[in-house]
């Protein structure tokens, strides 16, 4: 496998976001209908697809495993959760995906006018989101072949502070325009960093 | 010669990629490649050499990333890259090569997307600049760069720090836009307008997506033109890899990319020497052609340009205090909210351009017009203008719009000119030139025609081209002079024919004094607009005034296949037919659960209306009480029984307030809120939809909250605490790595203000948790907070 970025893009009207996540967000469960609330949701939805501008780009990693202490090349971390996630994997992506600096602004129009709608275009970015990564990581595993699922810093232990680290090995600062706050949140806000592992497979696992 | 010189006589080429290059010598991932102009000064000399003996005329210093927030030893960084640079062109010995001090994005987010204040920006910059200057270089690059605002603050330190000529390109991606959203038009209008040498584009996807970029820059631009693509990047899509574009390629592409008229040509990410070396051959026999003056009137937001001159624009004029009561009230109480609301609902009616004038007498006008400033353009899109007689407020507001704004106003006065046109240099923006000047408004089409004169003749020894002049030849009102709405609309073609600029009115002052002024001011708008009328200051909610305006496109061949008129008709029709359903003649006597409905089912409009006319038979406090309270109270249980979830109690919530707001503004004192609470999510968390439904919950049950916003410093929200003297604080966290960061806070709380009760909630608390970090409640929901709530004395 080559070291080199590879980037991924999608226009905002290209995915579909999961309506039962966004949902699931919004602590809404089924049987409450309401004609009001679905004539919200689309039109939340329409604007939020108006806005999304879906980016990615992803670069393999080799691990050295030393016990609970991996060595990425770039970055060191030891953390249990994170080693369980990559066992038996040599080689795992590291990627950054994002929906797009406009919902962070759609947002915020949206919590000064109607907090209702911005809560729920919030949920349906958090859930669009997902949706994205799911797909990148589809893409992933077509050229990798199969993958962990996907693990991100700020869960399971593993620190923020590990963020710097991870957009710079991947450029996502001049690819995507991903930047991170003083206490290391990204902007924009709808974005995710992981790491996924390859399931060790022959041939595959050298990185040029 | 200075490069600016030289790219007036010929085309000119940047150097390509240099990361690529230095981790091939060895440049490890995470290092600063900035270092090495000091650990390896060798290498970075060869690279630019390489680039010199490939036929780059510019080479841009290895500081992409020299600033202050990255570097401690910003003074050495600077200077050895520059030395480097320097050297390697001394050494290649041909005249007329020139080094770029190259600077790139911070790392950091602007505000309002990001948190790094615009002015904290410049002087960031700025430092950066200085150095440049004492380190010798010969032009600034501002390169990559994917926010029009972080762009701005980048030209004005480098205009304010030197005398340098500044080339700047951005970041376009698949959508054509910037990162942030900005056009290449908007970025045009702005740029030419602050006055930088040569603007143009970089990095992004590889030169096959930038023909369609560069050919648009060179159609509206009157600088120079730059295109640096990368060499491309792996993409891929349904498990198809599109790969790099090699030299060849990228050559034959930078080839139909000089054709289109671009000056100068260069390489960025993955590029190197022998891209750059293929394309200076392969582009030698192009003719070069430095780009003629283009006569575009623009003004630009942070997304988009609007330009005058082809169709009238509406300039929406409500934003402004004048005559408007309940506006003056709202500044005085610096309430920025009630601007956004005036300033979304003009969007929405259709306006292009937003007027923003938020005078009076007894406010701080340059610290409103700035805030307002800096709070529309982070909600809405649209160009604004900005309105003020104050000469510093103008300033203030000026440097820090994102976009090239409408200036409101210059006039014919000494004065006006002295103060106004140096800001207009210095920030940009296109001026509105008012036809008055130390005699008055003369009283001929001529004598106003004139005065426009002398205000473009001003213009031109600073150097303000005349397309960025728009002459308003003042309307007077009609009825106390029978022929002051023929001079105006004389003066409108006089102007326009004699001296070739565009025209703008303040359309509502030839009605004042006269009954039923909207058909009035409809009239007159079509007559200016016969004649020639750019843009129109005007009211959008006068449904006469719209009319007039779609009406007047449709029957000027303006409006293709009436399309728009259509359109407009449709929505004009049904609120007509809604009014007449509302009239209280079809309400019936089920108006108090006609409220009660609107509000349970999450019905805003239903609500405010249901509300006002209400308050025909009932007194506010009993429509409160015996209406909306209730209301929310169902509201609330049902969620508690789960028969409603949050986004209808949201809704719900909503509704509510507007009929709040019909039923306050008919009482004399809003009743005295029930008590303070602060809420805040913790440090190192942004996921505050839990946090702001709780506090559109909390407001609605009458309490007055203190919202900190997300991502709080535990020492904030105690300073916050003391200061506002609150009793209750609501913490949220969502995040596992983030309840540290609350029982931090908690901590600190106890510590310093232990009489202060706390509530946390979020996703990944329970009880258990709460008790473990020392929290006073534990709220499961919203609603459990507002229950917590009403169980204390907060007052």
């Amino acid at each position: 496998m080559k070291d080199e970025l590879r980037y991924f893009f999608r226009p905002g009207r290209d995915l579909l976001p999961d309506k039962s996540e966004a949902l699931r967000y919004m602590g809404y469960r089924s049987g409450a209908d309401n004609e009001a609330f679905e004539r919200l949701y689309e039109e939340c939805l329409g604007e939020f697809m108006a806005a999304a501008s879906y980016k990615a780009v992803a670069r393999p990693a080799h691990i050295n495993k030393d016990g609970e202490l991996l060595d990425f090349g770039f970055c060191r971390i030891e953390n249990g959760n994170l080693a369980k996630n990559l066992t038996g994997c040599r080689v795992c992506w590291l990627f950054a995906a994002t929906a797009g600096a406009g919902i962070d602004r759609l947002i915020r129009r949206y919590s000064v006018l109607s907090p209702a709608k911005a809560m729920i275009i919030d949920c349906i970015a958090s859930s669009a989101v997902e949706v994205w990564c799911d797909e990148v990581c589809r893409e992933l595993a077509h050229s990798s072949g199969a993958c962990k699922p996907r693990f991100s810093p700020g869960y399971g232990g593993v620190s923020l502070d590990y963020q710097k680290g991870i957009l710079a090995f991947l450029d996502a600062g001049r690819k995507l325009g991903l930047t991170l706050t003083d206490s290391l949140l990204m902007t924009p806000k709808k974005s995710v960093t992981a790491f996924v592992g390859i399931k060790d497979q022959t041939g595959i696992e050298e990185i040029e | 010669m200075t490069v600016t010189q030289k790219l007036k006589k010929g085309r000119l080429y940047f150097d390509g990629g240099m990361g690529t290059l230095l981790q091939e010598a060895g440049l490890k991932a995470g290092e600063y490649p900035e270092n090495w102009n000091i650990s390896h000064p060798e290498v970075i000399r060869n690279i630019h050499r390489a680039y010199l003996e490939a036929g780059s005329d510019i080479i841009s210093a290895n500081t992409f990333g020299a600033n202050g927030l990255k570097f401690d030893n910003l003074d050495e960084i600077i200077g050895s890259a520059l030395a480097n640079a320097r050297s390697a062109v001394d050494s290649f010995g041909e005249a007329d090569k020139y080094v770029a001090f190259d600077m790139g994005p911070l790392g950091k987010m602007l505000e309002p997307i990001g948190e790094l204040p615009f002015e904290k920006a410049v002087e960031i910059f700025a430092e950066s600049v200085r150095l440049a200057v004492r380190y010798g270089a010969d032009l600034i690059i501002i390169e990559t760069m994917n926010d029009s605002y972080e762009t701005k603050a980048a030209v004005l330190a480098a205009k304010e720090n030197s005398d340098l000529p500044i080339f700047v390109t951005n970041v376009f991606d698949e959508n054509r836009k910037l990162m942030t959203g900005a056009s290449p038009k908007a970025m045009i209008a702005m740029l030419e307008s602050l006055g930088v040498q040569a603007i143009g584009m970089n990095c992004s996807l590889g030169p096959r997506q930038m023909v369609e970029i560069a050919r648009e820059y060179t159609e509206y631009s009157s600088l120079p033109v730059i295109v640096n693509p990368n060499a491309g990047l792996p993409r891929q899509v349904g498990g198809k890899t599109v790969f790099n574009v090699d030299s060849e390629e990228f050559s034959d592409c930078m080839r139909e990319i000089a054709s289109l008229g671009v000056c100068v040509l260069g390489g960025c990410c993955g590029t190197t020497p022998e891209y750059i070396r293929k394309t200076v051959e392969k582009t030698a026999d192009i003719s070069f052609i430095y780009p003629e003056k283009k006569n575009h009137t623009l003004v630009s937001s942070y997304t988009h340009a609007v330009e005058i001159g082809k169709r009238p624009i509406l300039i929406g004029e409500r934003i402004n205090p004048t005559g408007k009561s309940k506006f003056k009230q709202a500044l005085r109480d610096g309430n920025i909210q009630y601007i956004i609301s005036e300033g979304i609902a003009q969007q929405e009616k259709g306006v292009h351009i937003l007027d923003v004038n938020v005078g009076l007498p007894e406010i701080d006008e340059d610290k409103m017009l700035t805030d307002a400033v800096k709070e529309l353009q982070a909600v809405l899109d649209l160009p604004l203008q900005l309105d003020s007689v104050k000469a510093s407020s103008l300033e203030k507001a000026m440097r820090i719009y994102n976009g090239k704004p409408l200036i409101n106003s210059v006039n014919g006065k000494q004065e006006s000119m002295d103060e106004i046109l140096p800001l207009a240099k210095k920030y940009g923006g296109t001026l509105i030139a008012l036809t008055i000047d130390e005699k008055g408004i003369p009283d001929t089409a001529e004598g106003r025609l004139a005065i426009a004169k002398k205000i473009l003749l001003e213009c031109e020894k600073y150097g303000i081209d005349r397309k960025d002049v728009i002459v308003d030849p003042l309307a007077m009102t009609v009825s106390s002079d029978d022929n002051s709405g023929r001079i105006t609309l004389d003066a409108i073609e006089l102007i326009e024919k004699e001296l070739g600029v565009h025209t703008s009115l303040g359309v509502s002052n030839i009605s004042f004094g006269l009954p039923g002024r909207p058909a009035v001011n409809a009239a007159f708008m079509t007559m200016a607009m016969t004649k020639g009328l750019s843009c129109a200051i005007m009211n959008p909610y006068s449904a006469e005034m719209m009319q007039s305006y779609h009406t007047f496109l449709a029957l000027n061949g303006l409006d293709k296949g009436c399309a728009e008129y259509i359109q407009f008709a449709s929505t004009v029709a049904p609120a007509a037919l809604t009014a007449a359903s509302a009239s209280p003649a079809a309400e019936t006597v089920t108006q108090g659960s006609e409220l009660k409905r609107s509000i349970i089912k999450g019905l805003k409009e239903q609500a405010y209306e249901a509300a006002k006319s209400m308050l025909k038979t009932m007194a506010p406090l009993d429509i409160i009480n015996d209406e909306i309270v209730p209301a929310l109270d169902t509201v609330g249980k049902r969620f508690e029984e789960k028969t409603m979830y949050l986004p209808q109690l949201l809704m719900s919530a909503e509704a509510a307030s507007k009929a709040f707001d019909a039923v306050k503004s008919a009482m004399d004192t809003v009743g005295a809120a029930k008590g303070k609470i602060l809420l805040a999510t913790v440090k190192g968390d942004i996921h505050d939809i839990g946090k702001n439904i709780v506090r559109v919950l909390l407001e609605n049950y009458g309490y007055d909250v203190v919202d900190l916003g997300r991502d709080v410093e535990p020492q904030s929200i105690v300073d916050a605490a003391r200061e506002q003297k609150i009793s209750l604080v609501g913490l949220s966290a969502l995040m596992t790595t983030t309840v540290e960061a609350m029982e931090k806070t908690i901590k600190l709380l106890a510590e310093t203000l232990p009489q202060v009760k706390t509530v946390v909630g979020g996703a990944v608390l329970t009880q258990e948790y709460a008790d473990m970090i020392g929290a006073t409640y534990y709220a499961k929901d919203a609603m459990e907070t507002v229950r917590i709530a009403e169980s204390l004395d907060l007052k």
